[in-house]
């Protein structure tokens, strides 16, 4: 960066050389500066996750001048390193594991003796996460961005002090900073998290051995995912939910039903409309005393590990936001306005230590938004379009709004659904657990709300993403072709069900 | 004749209009209004009263305390590390000269301080009085 900065300067003294007379000199004979402090960077980013990197490139290819902080040691953040990323890992290869011992006999493949080597099984996850956050280190190269490995906090408004990773601190001022440091599990009370009996999510994609029992305390997409993992690779998995329906704030309730059956019939139990009232390690055993959520029916369940599936929330220790009196809202999350901006209009915040729902992909979109909003003044990030997947198998996606959201609301509204059952493709495939359904209003037919169980379901939810963020009617996907045979037409027919008629059911 | 009337009648076809259209090229409004508004996903959809007197700062004073250009612009906070370049009267910062047996090491000093390292191109130049600068 200095070098770059002092190259200028070369340029301005060969302009007064006398011509004819051949440079000797190299550049860094004429390193004459005045400045000894840190460059100013034209935006300093404190986090290496999807937020933080998806920002540093799109700044870094906007021109500007970006500077990258990140203390884990790779960059990724949760998603790449303990999150998404190493838990598809995961679930394609126990699903495939899975499928060779229960679901390949009847399909005509007779499969001899079956192991599982689960040392491999993590390797194979290792790999993939080690050569995704390699790519990524390979794009800030190739972008320009400077990564500084180490814990960043606010010295003050525009200085970031930082401790390196290999000891040593520095510290750089930005003209721009964003606060890109995403979440943390919510530890559960009374349950101390040692990531070998008591695991969160981290723990759950890196244990030794199958556990025999497993309590799955949250039947979020996380857990219902890890539990889904476990189970198919042996473990007796219970899902203990204090709602009376699983999958999380969002997941539509006819859908969230529909998958519950599912999953039990794939050997997992639930315990829903039940609370956890304490728990308690005993030598190698974990004991969880449980309740119904209105309380009456005492229980306890003994199990090897417990996976605490509660929830994340905003990570922003030891940022030193006291030093700038950026404030925090009563969950812990940055306050941020319409363009990202805190109430010190050049410190920024995007993902998950803010407002919004905390997935990967909409800490990417608003990464982009916000390098717009600086460099060009605008951005574009729409909260009713951002779509939410299950990779349980099978996958269950949704975008836009579910039908309790609407009833809650008091909008009216129209429902077509289309079973995988009737679909060719689906059928086929012996894949055919599962329903498309869409919500649309009932008198101009524009879509609210799309939902998916179904093979494949994270990415048909593409279409339907594509087709709300255009505004699209039923009928407008209803009018497109799509081949024959898909996955795809059971989202065609959902959508002619809504419009008028499906022609297969 | 046949093939005439078969052609127009496709060329009728794909002039026919679609019930799905192109909705035109994107355009960016020419001026944007960036004052302070609730984010979209904030729960409580409003701002809290530091977001809307526009500043974070009571005063100018307190403004140019906090500002920046390629540095700090003028920093009166005098407390531990915060303080900035100017922050504290040279007096205040102890002598200039070394103490009585201490000798300042040139490569201590900042980079620009230091002896500047001779290429080998330059020691050939210098010996040849000038003359490899044109071989």
């Amino acid at each position: 960066m200095l070098s770059q900065r002092l190259i200028g300067r070369a340029a301005v003294k060969s302009a007064f050389r006398p011509s004819g007379l051949p440079s000797i000199v190299p550049a860094s004979r004429w390193r004459r500066t005045y400045a000894t402090e840190a460059e100013e960077r034209d935006l300093v980013i404190i986090g290496g996750g999807v937020a933080g990197y998806v920002a540093a490139i799109k700044a870094g290819q906007e021109g500007m001048k970006v500077t990258c902080i990140e203390k884990r040691g790779a960059l990724g953040g949760t998603c790449l390193n303990v999150g998404c990323i190493p838990s598809k890992s995961l679930l394609n290869n126990s699903h495939l594991y899975h499928q060779i011992l229960h679901d390949t006999k009847h399909r005509g493949i007779e499969v001899g003796d079956v192991k599982l080597n689960l040392k491999q099984l993590m390797k194979a996850k290792e790999q993939s996460v080690s050569g995704l956050t390699k790519g990524v280190e390979f794009l800030f190269k190739k972008n320009g961005v400077e990564y500084i490995k180490g814990t960043g906090s606010f010295q003050d408004e525009h200085t970031i002090k930082v401790q390196l990773n290999d000891g040593g601190e520095t510290s750089v001022v930005g003209k721009n900073i964003l606060i890109a440091t995403g979440s943390e599990v919510t530890p559960f009370p009374g349950l101390e998290i040692d990531e070998k009996r008591v695991i969160s999510s981290t723990g759950a994609i890196a244990l030794e051995e199958v556990p025999k029992k497993m309590i799955v305390i949250g039947g979020g997409i996380i857990g219902l995912e890890m539990a889904s993992v476990w189970s198919r690779l042996g473990a007796d998995v219970t899902v203990v939910e204090y709602l009376d329906v699983i999958g999380g704030p969002g997941m539509d309730t006819e859908i969230a039903k529909n998958i519950q059956k599912i999953l039990k019939k794939q050997g997992i139990n639930f315990k829903t409309s039940t609370k956890v009232v304490s728990g308690e390690k005993t030598g190698d055993e974990v004991k969880v005393q449980i309740d119904s959520s209105k309380g009456g029916k005492p229980e306890t369940l003994e199990a090897d590990v417990v996976l605490v599936a509660i929830g994340r929330r905003p990570y922003t220790g030891g940022l030193g936001l006291e030093k700038i009196g950026l404030e925090l809202d009563e969950r812990g999350r940055v306050i941020i306005d319409s363009e990202y901006r805190t109430k010190i209009p050049h410190i920024r915040c995007v993902g998950d230590v803010t407002f919004g729902p905390m997935l990967a992909h909409k800490a990417e979109e608003e990464a982009v938004a916000v390098v717009e909003y600086i460099k060009k003044g605008y951005g574009h990030v729409n909260y009713g379009c951002i779509p939410a997947v299950m990779y349980t198998f099978p996958e269950v996606a949704w975008v836009g709004q579910s039908e309790q959201d609407l009833k809650k609301a008091g909008i009216k509204y129209r429902v077509g659904t289309f079973p995988f059952s009737a679909n060719s493709r689906a059928k086929t495939n012996l894949d055919t657990d599962g329903m498309v359904k869409m919500l649309a209003d009932p008198e101009t037919d524009r879509l609210l709300g799309i939902h998916i169980i179904g093979p494949n379901a994270g990415e048909m939810i593409a279409e339907g993403t594509l087709a709300l963020e255009y505004g699209a009617s039923s009928e407008d996907i209803a009018r497109t072709c799509h081949a024959h045979p898909t996955l795809a037409e059971a989202f065609k027919e959902a959508a002619m069900a809504t419009h008028s008629k499906p022609i297969h059911f | 004749m046949f093939t005439t009337r078969v052609l127009r009648q496709a060329a009728q076809h794909a002039e026919r209009t679609p019930s799905i259209k192109f909705i035109g090229k994107r355009t960016i409004p020419a001026s944007i209004d960036h004052s302070p508004r609730p984010h979209p996903a904030s729960p409580s959809h409003s701002l809290p009263s530091s977001f809307t007197t526009g500043s974070s700062h009571t005063s100018f004073s307190a403004y140019r305390d906090h500002a920046q250009q390629h540095g700090p612009l003028r920093k009166t906070i005098r407390s531990g590390d915060a303080a900035g370049v100017g922050g504290a009267a040279g007096s205040e910062l102890g002598p200039v000269t070394p103490p009585q047996g201490i000798y300042f090491d040139r490569n201590e000093l900042p980079a620009r301080f230091h002896r500047q390292p001779l290429t080998l191109a330059e020691i050939e130049v210098i010996e040849t009085g000038g003359a490899a600068a044109f071989a």
